[in-house]
């Protein structure tokens, strides 16, 4: 029996190659697409759960309900791991870990590495294996070293390097550091990702200062004992919290000014595993990877959307062909077959093509899976296909995609009545309001894509073209951390020798945050810059009133401080040159504004301008030096840059960075996400369009007749177009009224996450209208053409 | 007796008007009869054959087959019954296009859950009996109307059913190949099956042992 329906299944596919091959193609792309979004979803929900007694983990963090920390923090500093854990019975241990920077020594090469400075239990807690060396000891001594295997091999060449030292810098030179364990490679889907740790070291006195409380800068981690309620350890901690900190932030509030300081962040504990996909409080600091939900759930709308787009392809072709079935259901029926034996064998069609459709979507994404992982930033592989859950996971979609797609043109094919199919009496009943309302469904869900693509893509090229308010272009960037006035000055002379170079600016690496007291005793907090006198001019920022830094004015150097217009704006002067801004204590901390700066976008677009100062403070040092260069020559002038930069800073590694292209940088997720929205748009419009054209072919097929006697009858070519194009435009222009309103709504509601966002007008909807109804008409024109140009005594013979 | 139509009447609402395909339709049908249903297009005789093979109901009357009351059956029932006792030949032979000759021929056991050894043997009988042995592995549109027909014969004939219901079935074929099929309903007839054609054939239905006029929908038994 099941032999004979594979038999009449498989040549059914093999007389009709097309409708089978839209068929398949159709799924494999939906289940591809479903595939790899699993793939990723399952890595975005599977992070750090490897570790052995996960549940019991947790990271210390707090929230700050004023000040300028407000908000949820997920720092701590060296205080709370140790007072924590001794004072709370259930906390068994903690672990801090810190993301540092270190440079090595590879042979003659100095070469920057990023190691976490962690506590030498950081075994006990995490399942991180070691290969070689005792993981209980290895932390235990100062200037020990735990490498990966990745990293032994890129130093040693091999992996059991247990004993070997490393050269380490420190201070100005190298010290010798002993490898103690090697561990194998961090998991992908790990928050911890490390290649080196090094013991963490605790200044001496530190423990004992209660000021440090309130010096936060490190991932604290506690495990607890088993079965215990977290909201209980939470009170103790903040207890314990409170009645060391009290004093001291009372303290801070009255010398600094500020009320703010007297009221106490709440500390509590977050779970481990809630860490990657937490948008308020990130793994960041040294943890890696932190996640957006919201890329999970818009991958898995579109994963559904061109799934279901490929199952209503699927139901709305098998029904649609189902008339040239009707005549073998009708003699299934008369020589013996009753309904159940008819759905299982119908049923066992679809499965087949679900199977071939499942084997070609392996394959798919297979092909696809590295594009994705750079698209994605994920190191997914295909193996991942043998962990059980997934595999349960793609069995289930099999199955579901198989009963989705089979299970209604099963049953409606079942039903037919043989008096009926074999008297050629037949005709689909009713006005078929299933297959068109799907045929609407669908394309709403294309043309609402289309719309999101259009939108994203806007506002994409509109981040990239904006206006920064400065000139980033032809500006390299070279780090120098640490990097005195003096030292700044012998590296400019150097540079500036070359005709090529233009300007040399120096400033602190990154961008700092501080507070300020302005008017007398407002504190308020902002950005702030130590730079040199050459940095306004050589990014070409507006000064809109007063003077840039001038090294003529003696009292320029340490304390005069130039702010930007937002900076004005919130200290509510009118006349803002000559007011003064206390950054520290006493005299020393007193600074005069001397010029104004036209805002401009210093940090990326996704955040407003935000109050900005400047101060050129010798004692202060520069982090990295912005060098304009001259456009032409560029690979020659880099190459002096650095042969300059060696010369001067014989121990540090070398490294230059484009200011624009590091900018752009900034926009690399919404790239990303215009990319991938864009392939899930044009995915799902194909995906419907072949949907579309084979509906065609059918409705096509069952109006030869029609059309037939239309012709003969004298109608054009265009007539015969216009017929049967228009029922089907008018199912796309129907969607194309509900997508409108709905993308309109949720591009609105994404944009407002961006401070500087493009106006969306009727345009952007009528230009995606267009498109989509050419496409449609397109698709739809092809095969009317066909049979609007064919002779029509052919159809009419056929009766 | 085989079967018993009394008082069948069978009609359609259209634009508010009952039109009537069958209006009290009597028949009465012995075991071994060889009957040949005539009269102008659109008289029902096809409907009376669909009805007697339980293909289609009717809206009034008393149907008996094999003293089970057809009118009074459900569907399933109903369907058991026709698939037990009647085989179907069509003017369109209706055979499935994707499957061969022998495969054809073998579907009505599939649904019987006969095993497989004695399919092969049936099937095997039937081919020998109708001389297509050799054509066992075509597909229909590789054969001729006749031999196509044939197919639809052997097809019927394969679950021994006491009744074999033809609907025009030379309809389709030129006069050579209509006498050929005719003979072997005439020869069938003689082996004790029961047999009711439709035809437009006064010369087909000579074949027959009794012929039954319709017009409108009644029946005039000559």
């Amino acid at each position: 029996m099941f032999k004979n329906y594979f038999k009449i299944a498989w040549r059914n596919i093999l007389r009709s190659k097309g409708y089978a091959f839209i068929n398949i193609l159709g799924l494999s792309l939906g289940l591809a697409c479903a595939m790899l979004i699993m793939l990723y979803v399952k890595d975005e929900v599977s992070y750090d759960k490897f570790h052995s007694n996960v549940d019991d983990i947790y990271r210390v963090v707090s929230e700050y309900s004023s000040g300028m920390l407000q908000g949820k923090n997920p720092n701590t500093g060296y205080l709370q791991g140790p007072y924590f854990s001794e004072n709370t019975p259930e906390i068994n241990e903690f672990v801090r870990i810190q993301g540092a920077s270190k440079d090595f020594k590879l042979g003659t090469d100095v070469v920057p590495e990023q190691p976490l400075n962690v506590d030498p239990n950081f075994f006990s807690m995490f399942s991180f294996p070691v290969l070689y060396g005792n993981p209980e000891t290895c932390l235990q001594q100062p200037k020990s070293v735990v490498i990966s295997e990745d990293l032994a091999i890129k130093y040693f060449g091999k992996t059991s390097v247990v004993g070997e030292t490393l050269m380490v810098k420190e201070g100005e030179d190298f010290e010798p550091y002993a490898v103690t364990a090697v561990t194998k490679r961090c998991p992908q889907n790990s928050s911890i990702k490390f290649d080196i740790l090094l013991p963490m070291t605790v200044p001496e006195g530190t423990l004992a200062n209660n000021e440090n409380w309130f010096s936060i800068f490190l991932n604290t981690f506690v495990s607890v004992k088993p079965n215990v309620k977290v909201e209980s350890v939470n009170n103790t901690i903040q207890n314990i919290f409170v009645s060391q900190a009290k004093e001291t932030a009372n303290m801070f509030a009255e010398k600094y000014g500020d009320k703010n300081f007297a009221i106490l962040p709440t500390y509590s504990l977050q779970p481990f595993t809630d860490m990657h996909l937490n948008k308020e409080l990130p793994a960041q600091n040294g943890l890696r990877d932190g996640s957006n939900p919201m890329y999970s759930y818009i991958l898995s709308a579109i994963a559904l959307f061109v799934l279901l787009i490929a199952c209503i392809n699927f139901v709305n072709l098998t029904v649609a062909r189902s008339v040239r079935r009707s005549k073998e259901i009708g003699i299934r029926k008369v020589v013996g077959g009753d309904r159940k034996q008819l759905i299982v064998q119908f049923l066992g069609e679809s499965f087949l093509l679900c199977f071939m459709a499942f084997a070609l979507a392996v394959l798919l994404v297979q092909l696809i899976l590295p594009v994705f992982n750079d698209l994605s930033n994920k190191v997914l592989a295909i193996s991942y296909l043998f962990d059980t859950k997934l595999l349960l996971g793609f069995v289930t979609l099999f199955i579901v995609t198989t009963l989705l797609a089979g299970f209604y043109p099963a049953l409606i094919l079942s039903k037919y009545k043989p008096v009926d199919t074999l008297y050629s009496r037949f005709v689909l009943k009713g006005k078929n309001y299933l297959q068109k309302s799907l045929v609407v469904l669908q394309f709403t869900l294309a043309s609402f894509l289309i719309v999101g693509t259009f939108v994203i893509y806007k506002q994409f090229s509109f981040l990239t073209n904006y206006d920064l308010g400065y000139d980033d272009s032809n500006i390299v960037e070279v780090q120098k951390y640490g990097m005195t006035t003096d030292q700044f000055s012998l590296f400019k002379s150097k540079l500036m020798s070359n005709p090529n170079i233009v300007e040399v600016a120096g400033k602190n690496a990154g961008y700092m945050g501080t507070s300020g007291v302005v008017n007398g005793d407002e504190r308020f907090g902002f950005a702030y810059e130590n730079v040199s006198e050459s940095y306004i001019p050589t990014l070409n920022i507006n000064v809109v009133s007063g003077r840039n830094f001038s090294s003529l004015y003696a009292s320029d150097a340490a304390h005069s401080a130039l702010v930007n217009e937002s900076f004005v704006k919130k200290a509510g002067w009118q006349n803002p040159l000559g007011q003064i801004v206390k950054l520290g204590t006493g005299e020393d901390g007193k600074y005069t504004v001397i010029g104004v700066v036209k805002d401009y976008h210093f940090s990326s677009l996704n955040q407003l301008i935000q109050p900005q100062l400047f101060t050129m403070h010798p004692d202060n040092s520069f982090g990295k030096a912005l060098i304009k260069i001259k456009p032409g020559n560029v690979s020659e002038t880099l190459s002096f840059i650095e042969s300059a930069f060696k010369e001067t800073f014989p121990l540090t590694p070398y490294n230059h960075t484009f200011m624009d292209e590091v900018n752009k940088r900034n926009y690399q997720a919404e790239a990303k996400w215009k990319q991938i929205v864009l392939f899930g748009a044009v995915l799902t419009i194909f995906i419907s369009c072949i949907g579309l054209f084979g509906l065609t072919v059918l409705s096509v097929e069952k109006r030869a007749k029609e059309i037939g006697i239309r012709k003969v009858l004298g109608a054009s070519v265009n007539n015969i177009l216009g017929i049967v194009s228009r029922d089907f435009i008018k199912l796309v222009s129907i969607a194309l009224v509900i997508a409108m309103p709905l993308g309109w709504l949720v591009a609105n509601k994404w944009l407002e996450s961006y401070p500087y966002r493009i106006m969306f007008g009727w345009q952007i909807f009528v230009s995606v209208m267009v498109l989509v109804i050419l496409v449609a008409l397109l698709t739809v024109s092809f095969q009317a053409l066909k049979v609007a140009l064919a002779n029509p005594v052919k159809s009419l013979r056929t009766e | 007796m085989l079967l018993e139509l009394k008082n069948i009447y069978k009609w359609v609402n259209s634009g508010g008007r009952r039109f009537y395909l069958l209006k009290d339709a009597h028949l009465q049908v012995e075991e071994g009869e060889f009957i040949s249903i005539m009269g102008p297009s659109g008289s029902g005789k096809s409907t009376l054959l669909n009805v007697i093979g339980m293909l289609d109901d009717f809206n009034e009357g008393e149907y008996n087959f094999l003293d089970e009351p057809v009118h009074q059956l459900k569907e399933k029932h109903k369907a058991n019954l026709y698939k037990e006792y009647i085989g179907f030949v069509f003017q369109a032979y209706h055979l499935i296009d994707e499957l061969t000759v022998y495969e054809n021929i073998e579907t009505p056991l599939l649904y019987k859950k006969i095993s497989g050894s004695e399919r092969k043997a049936l099937v095997a009988d039937m081919l020998d009996r109708f001389n297509i042995v050799g054509k066992k592995d075509l597909f229909p549109s590789q054969l001729s109307g006749g031999q196509q027909q044939l197919v639809g014969i052997a097809r019927a004939l394969i679950t021994k059913p006491k009744l074999i219901l033809a609907d025009e079935p030379t309809g389709n074929l030129n006069s050579k190949q209509g006498e050929e099929i005719m003979e072997l309903f005439k020869q069938l007839n003689e082996e004790g099956v029961t047999i009711i054609q439709v035809t437009h054939s006064e010369k087909n239905a000579e074949y027959g042992s009794r012929i039954i006029n319709l017009l409108d929908g009644t029946v005039i038994e000559k």
